[in-house]
């Protein structure tokens, strides 16, 4: 038996509603890269975050170098020489290197810092490790390959003999990421072993030299990198029982596109290329699923659709109306002059006004709020209706009489419509979202991530009020996460990949394979060779 | 009977007789004729009888449930806090029994007039401050409308010749308007550069306390008005006055004016506002999640502008009020500290309009109580101060509650490790 540095042996971690971790076995041996492969929700943060202290698992137990310890936090972790890169820094934005590289064990005595001393030792360090850096510059003033270098720098700095990076190529450009790859290379010659979590089946092709694929929480498999095909680590990380709770009756949809998309250009918070011209067109009575592995620009272009980022470049456009997608499209009246000058501009309250519903991903942050009543949530975005307020005044009676309605019509579990919303279960707030935005009677229906963290029952019950939606003639467009969901729904598969569309798909010609092969950025050619 | 109430006509008398009973309750009460009492209680009633058999009922329970929880915390503090305090008194030598005595009766009845004269000014800024906390801003600056407000009115006060009723309504517009926009620019920093209010409002405060000085020198120091020293403006024309409640009210006090019924009027004014107009709804949709409320098309930047400006011109109301009806004339004080009181009141009435006409009224009333307590007893009225400072901790230490609740009572909630790091 080969002597392992690490083992993580039957760990289980169990949240009040959700298993993250069921008897989760792994061994890690000195100088070797080692992936963890898997979806989002996989497990594979919530295992590092056990084995780096943050959590505590439920069962389960941790050996380092054949001797088992027990992590009560990160510091406990750093004492036995792990390192951990997150997948949002941990740096002090307005300190430089060398303070965020030896903050909380900092050179000197008697509450002195010496600086001198510090700078040094950065200085040596980042020789030793080829991690070239200027110690005196300040954080902010870092791209963020360079700040990942800090942190990786932070962690060897604390004598890290194990590096956990947690998706380290998120952020990254190309050339950022190839930079890292050399870099980690270079420190597994040192002795450094290194784990990755991933979900990119390139990367650990081109990095690793052993990887664990994680699904729905529990192991599925182990192989050595080389010999292994991208197929066959697809298929291990998406495939899945199918569940197909309703079924789709084929309908023909309508002519002329409802939302058409043109060569769309959306960049993301840190400025990079998040949506990267894509193209699309959604029909009336069809349902178009975007499929992708998250962090793939998804995000982006529904907040650039409904209007709630800028975009770029590019056209998006409703029934024939070109609808504005920054300052500079926006067509100059008194209000926009207005908001322009003094207020913000509010592009969604003019989608909203032609016929957009919009059914976020995050429900609670973006979709109810959470503190008012039911009835109020059931009015958000009626925007300058007469039925529910007039002369600015609100009519409550009609806006009572109107949730009670669709408090009856959609089955949302209630008291009453003076319920405060928070009071309500994960898939009546979605239903209360449904309801909303569904009796508006939208042209076109933008719906994220319908059914994210909830049970079977509400699932299958909200699938249901989308396919109704669909046969009353109204264009969605789908993006979720869980293929299973895109499959069971859409009628037609766009599958997104770093910002781009790279294939599409009629659901009934195509298999969950295939479009997973795709979501991880897989090509025709190298299917037929696999 | 029920019948009968079942009847539009009726069911409308009855609210009206209500209505009006509550008016003139409220009137004499705060023109301490204390058998006002008796008329609010009688509204009351009548209120219930008419909505005893329609479906408002329900409306009503829900309504005393949720005024319960807003209750709830003030009146654990004020009770903790007078436990508190007793044992300071003992402590001291005092015999808590008889301080609060003289407490109480001279706070809620025999200095009832200076309770309301000091609640007046700090209803105003207490509604200015709930009103911009509903949109979850803190306009910590109210101090510095409050002046900007007291300043215009000298300055109307002093040159405006009109019929009464016109050159008040003037003055009241004109200084609440301009407080209100002395509150543009924190309003466009917030808006446009997310400057917070909090810095932005505070520093607007001190610009306006100490440009009061300059003011007051330009437009008085004239020793013959009734003042020391010559750090007060002139007093305002007669005609520039509120009416006394003396006026109509033989008995009360001569220092008590129509301000305070203003100042009530107000307060259901913005709670109108906030609960039955759209603008309040997207007030209180911004301040509870700005990002569904911007994710649902409210332009939450102007909500922010024109809520600080109103929350401004509520302050403002505060300053006219205070010169109009009692000072009629500005003073170099630079602590009057109603801004920074009405913090207080507004906290203590968890942003409540019509609370902070209560919790106004017990700060007053525990200060007018205080000064009694302190001639008659010979405690020092300090203790007060130690007894709202309690009040006041407790009140805002519900989040210290919620917190050990969350962490020791609360099941986990499971959020996902990536959500979580």
């Amino acid at each position: 038996m080969e002597e392992y540095i690490l083992e993580m042996k039957n760990i289980t971690k169990k949240f009040p509603k959700v298993i993250a971790n069921e008897d989760v076995t792994i061994n890690l041996k000195k100088g070797e890269i080692l992936a963890l492969l898997g979806e989002n929700g996989a497990g594979k943060s919530t295992l590092m975050n056990i084995l780096y202290g943050l959590y505590k698992p439920t069962s389960g137990e941790i050996n380092l170098d054949g001797e088992k310890v027990q992590f009560h936090s990160p510091k406990d972790a750093i004492k036995h020489n792990l390192g951990m890169v997150h997948q949002h820094f941990m740096l002090v934005e307005n300190l430089t290197v060398t303070e965020n590289i030896i903050l909380g064990e900092e050179p000197g005595n008697a509450g002195f810092i010496n600086y001198n001393l510090a700078r040094k030792k950065v200085k040596e360090l980042s020789k030793k490790f080829k991690l070239e850096i200027d110690p005196d510059e300040k954080i902010e003033n870092l791209s963020v390959g360079l700040q990942q270098r800090v942190e990786i720098l932070k962690a060897l700095y604390r004598k890290a003999k194990i590096l956990i990076l947690d998706e380290p190529t998120a952020v990254l450009t190309p050339q950022e990421i190839e930079k890292l790859f050399e870099v980690i290379k270079d420190l597994v010659k040192t002795g450094v072993s290194v784990i990755i979590i991933t979900h990119k089946l390139e990367e650990v092709l081109d990095i690793a030299d052993r990887v664990y694929i994680l699904r729905r929480g529990k192991l599925v498999g182990e192989r050595n990198t080389k010999g292994v095909t991208k197929n066959e680590l697809a298929n291990m990380m998406v495939g899945r029982d199918v569940v197909l709770t309703v079924t789709r009756t084929p309908k023909k949809r309508g002519e002329k596109p409802t939302l058409k998309i043109n060569n769309l250009v959306v960049y993301n918070s840190k400025k990079l290329k998040a949506v990267n011209n894509v193209s699309l067109e959604v029909y009336p009575g069809e349902i178009v699923g975007i499929a992708g592995v998250d962090g793939n620009g998804q995000t982006e272009l529904a907040e650039a659709i409904i209007g709630f980022r800028d975009s770029y470049e590019g056209q998006i456009i409703l029934d024939n109306y070109s609808l504005p997608i920054n300052d500079k499209t926006q067509k100059n009246s008194l209000n926009s002059i207005l908001n322009k000058l003094f207020f913000e501009n509010n592009f969604v309250k003019g989608r909203l006004d032609r016929g957009i519903s919009i059914v976020p991903a995050d429900r609670q942050r973006h979709g109810l709020i959470l503190e008012m009543q039911v009835a109020e949530n059931l009015i958000l975005g009626y925007q300058g209706k007469g039925k529910f307020w007039e002369h600015n005044i609100l009519k409550w009676k009609n806006i009572y009489n109107f949730s009670d309605e669709l408090i009856k019509k959609y089955d949302i579990r209630t008291p009453n419509s003076k319920n405060i919303a928070s009071n309500l279960s994960g898939g009546n707030q979605q239903k209360v979202i449904l309801a909303r935005e569904f009796s508006k009677t939208p042209k076109f229906a933008l719906i994220v991530q319908p059914t994210r963290g909830l049970d079977v029952g509400a699932i299958e019950y909200i699938h249901k009020r989308i396919l109704e939606m669909r046969d009353a003639n109204c264009a969605i467009l789908l993006i979720s996460l869980e293929l299973e969901e895109i499959f069971s729904l859409s009628d037609r598969i766009l599958v997104m990949y770093n910002g781009q569309i790279t294939k599409e798909f009629k659901t009934e010609e195509t298999d969950q394979m295939e479009v997973g092969f795709y979501m991880m950025g897989g090509d025709k050619t190298k299917v037929k060779e696999a | 009977m029920e019948k009968l109430i079942k009847n539009n006509t009726i069911y409308y008398l009855l609210i009206s007789i209500s209505i009006l009973f509550l008016a003139i309750g409220v009137t004499l009460y705060m023109g301490e004729y204390f058998y006002g009492l008796i008329f609010i209680f009688l509204s009351i009633l009548i209120y219930l009888l008419a909505n005893l058999n329609s479906n408002k009922k329900d409306g009503f329970k829900e309504f005393l449930k949720q005024k319960f929880k807003v209750i709830l915390y003030p009146l654990i503090g004020i009770f903790v806090s007078l436990i508190v305090g007793g044992i300071i008194m003992i402590i001291s030598g005092y015999n808590p029994f008889e301080a609060y005595a003289a407490l109480f009766y001279g706070g809620f009845y025999k200095n009832w007039g200076t309770a309301v004269i000091n609640a007046t000014p700090l209803i105003f800024t207490g509604l200015a401050i709930a009103f911009a906390f509903q949109a979850n801003l803190f306009n910590i600056g109210a101090e510095g409308q409050y002046y900007i407000g007291a300043m215009v009115a000298a300055f109307l006060g002093l040159y405006i010749k009109l019929p009464p009723i016109f050159s008040l309504l003037i003055i009241f517009l004109v200084g609440s308007f301009i407080a209100g926009i002395y509150n543009i620019i924190p309003a466009w920093l917030k808006v446009k550069t997310g400057a917070s209010e909090v810095i932005t409002t505070m520093m607007f405060a001190h610009i306006a306390r100490y440009f009061s000085p300059i003011f007051i020198r330009s437009f008085g120091g004239d020793p013959t008005a009734g003042s020391k020293h010559p750090y007060v403006t002139d007093k305002i024309l007669e005609t520039n006055r509120l009416p006394t409640m003396k006026s109509f009210l033989p008995n009360a006090d001569y220092r008590i004016h129509t301000g305070i019924l203003i100042a009530i009027v107000l307060a259901i004014v913005v709670y109108y506002i906030l609960f039955y107009t759209k603008l309040g709804y997207d007030i209180r949709a911004v301040g509870k999640n700005i990002n569904a409320a911007k994710m649902q098309g409210i332009n939450t930047g102007k909500i922010i502008f024109i809520t600080l400006i109103i929350s401004g011109m509520l302050a403002g109301f505060s300053g006219v009020s205070q010169i109009t009806g009692l000072e009629h004339k500005l003073a170099q004080e630079l602590n009057a500290g109603y801004g920074w009181n009405g913090i207080s009141v507004a906290l203590l009435a968890s942003n409540d309009p019509i609370a902070v006409v209560f919790t106004a009224l017990l700060w007053g009333a525990l200060d007018a109580g205080g000064q009694y307590m302190q001639r008659n007893i010979g405690i020092s009225g300090a203790i007060v101060e130690i007894i709202k400072g309690i009040i006041l901790f407790l009140v805002v230490a519900r989040y210290i509650y919620n917190y050990f609740y969350n962490k020791y009572f609360k099941k986990e909630e499971f959020v996902s490790a990536e959500e979580r790091v």
